[in-house]
Parts: structure tokens; sequence; C-alpha cells
């Protein structure tokens, strides 16, 4: 399984039956998970594809987004922060 | 260093007092204390949310308070940030520093606050008459934060 973790607006966006999914079997990398993403909710993945959006792969930060995922892979979808 | 998210409200003089108590050693204090609006841009507020990624966001902010204790030479800074339902006049976030002069205490201070407003893990969402909207940062705070990140290269 998957954990995914929508944050800000995202959270708004994607379906509760999101939080945890079944690795899909043509997801190899953070890419892929992204493309199927948004195969599965178009508005949440129209969302996600602002050169804004930042991914956390098991609480690091994923500058490249062909880093595979793998089974039991945390990953975190975080829209332009606003704290303080 | 001392980092703290806090569900709930807490009180920025307790928390300044606790921070400074019995630091002789230091010759500054400066904090900064965030609060709620009442309005922004002429709406009213009625709560302010904010999201945190658990874990993720308290390290996130101690990476950029290390970062600038660094720069400053100013080993100790507190960082108190709200999550959760805030209501106007609440605080938000206190950021504090110590050290043995003024100007590196002020620039602590106003340099980590820069980086929280871009770079911190959190997500606002204001509730007002007309509903409910997420904030980005503005132009103004990517100017401030781009600023910040000169003196730290």
């Amino acid at each position: 399984m998957l954990k995914l973790v929508f944050l800000g607006k995202f959270g708004d966006l994607a379906p509760a039956h999101l939080s945890k999914v079944a690795l899909p079997g043509d997801v190899r990398t953070l890419s892929d998970l992204k493309h199927w993403l948004t195969r599965q909710q178009p508005l949440l993945g129209q969302a996600m594809a602002a050169n804004t959006t930042r991914l956390i792969l098991n609480q690091c930060v994923a500058h490249d987004l062909s880093l595979p995922v793998a089974d039991g892979d945390e990953i975190a979808f975080l829209p332009p922060m606003s704290g303080g | 260093m001392r980092i703290r998210i806090v569900q709930e409200a807490f009180d920025p003089q307790v928390e300044t007092a606790a921070f400074a108590a019995g630091r002789d050693d230091a010759g500054a204090l400066v904090s900064f204390v965030g609060l709620c609006r009442g309005a922004t841009d002429g709406s009213d507020v009625r709560e302010l949310r904010i999201d945190q990624y658990p874990g993720f966001t308290e390290k996130e902010i101690a990476r950029m308070a290390a970062d600038v204790s660094r720069r400053f030479d100013c080993p100790d800074l507190l960082v108190v940030h709200r999550v959760g339902a805030i209501l106007p006049g609440e605080a938000i976030v206190l950021v504090a520093a110590l050290a043995t002069h003024r100007a590196n205490a002020f620039e602590a201070v106003r340099v980590l606050m820069d980086f929280l407003k871009t770079d911190a893990p959190l997500w606002k969402k204001e509730t007002g008459p007309q509903g409910a909207r997420w904030i980005e940062p503005r132009t103004e705070d990517h100017a401030r934060r781009a600023q910040a990140e000169k003196g730290l290269a």
C-alpha cells in the first residue's frame, strides 16, 4: 500500500479513499504516480500540475520525480506554503 | 533552539519569559508575534485554520532556524507556531532570539520570519462571510524571502 498525504488546498480536492492505495501496476516513479492520480481525479491533477507543487517522499523533499515509488512509501503533495 | 507546533492558544509573553529566564549571558532579547487579523483586504475574517504535515513541518522549521542561527551567531532561537483553528486576535506565531548584542537578535528574528512566510510547511485557510479561501504567499513575501536567501549563500 501507499500512504498519500494531500496538504492544504489539495486536501479539499482529494477524496478520502486516496489516502491509502494499493501500488498501481503501472506506477514505478513519482512522476507515474502524479499521472495516475490525474487519471483518477482530473481536478486534483490539474491543481497539482503547477510547478509550485512539491513532493515529499518518506518525509524527505523529492527534487526528482524520476525517484522510484515502492510499496509502503508515504508520499505527500504540498501546494505553496503560507506560514507565519 | 526550541521549536514547538501547538494546537491550543498560547500566551507569547509567558513563552518569551520562560525562554529568557535566567539568561544573564545574553545582552539582547528580540521577539516578534504574528496575530490573526479580524479583516483582510476589507473582508471580515471569522476564523483562520492552519494545516501542518505532522513531523515534517517541525523538522523543516528546525532546519530553517538552524541556518539562521549559524548565520547570525544566534544559538538561542524560539519558534512557537499555532496550527488548527485560530480566532482573530489570537497569536499565530512567536519567534524570539537571544544574543549577545541586539543587531544579531533583530536580524535573526526578521530573516527567520521571512523564511517562515514562504517555506514553512504550513497552509492557511481563512473563513469569512464570503466563504473560505486558501492563502498563498504574496509577491512581497517572495521578494523578502529572496533577499534573506542572498544573505545565507
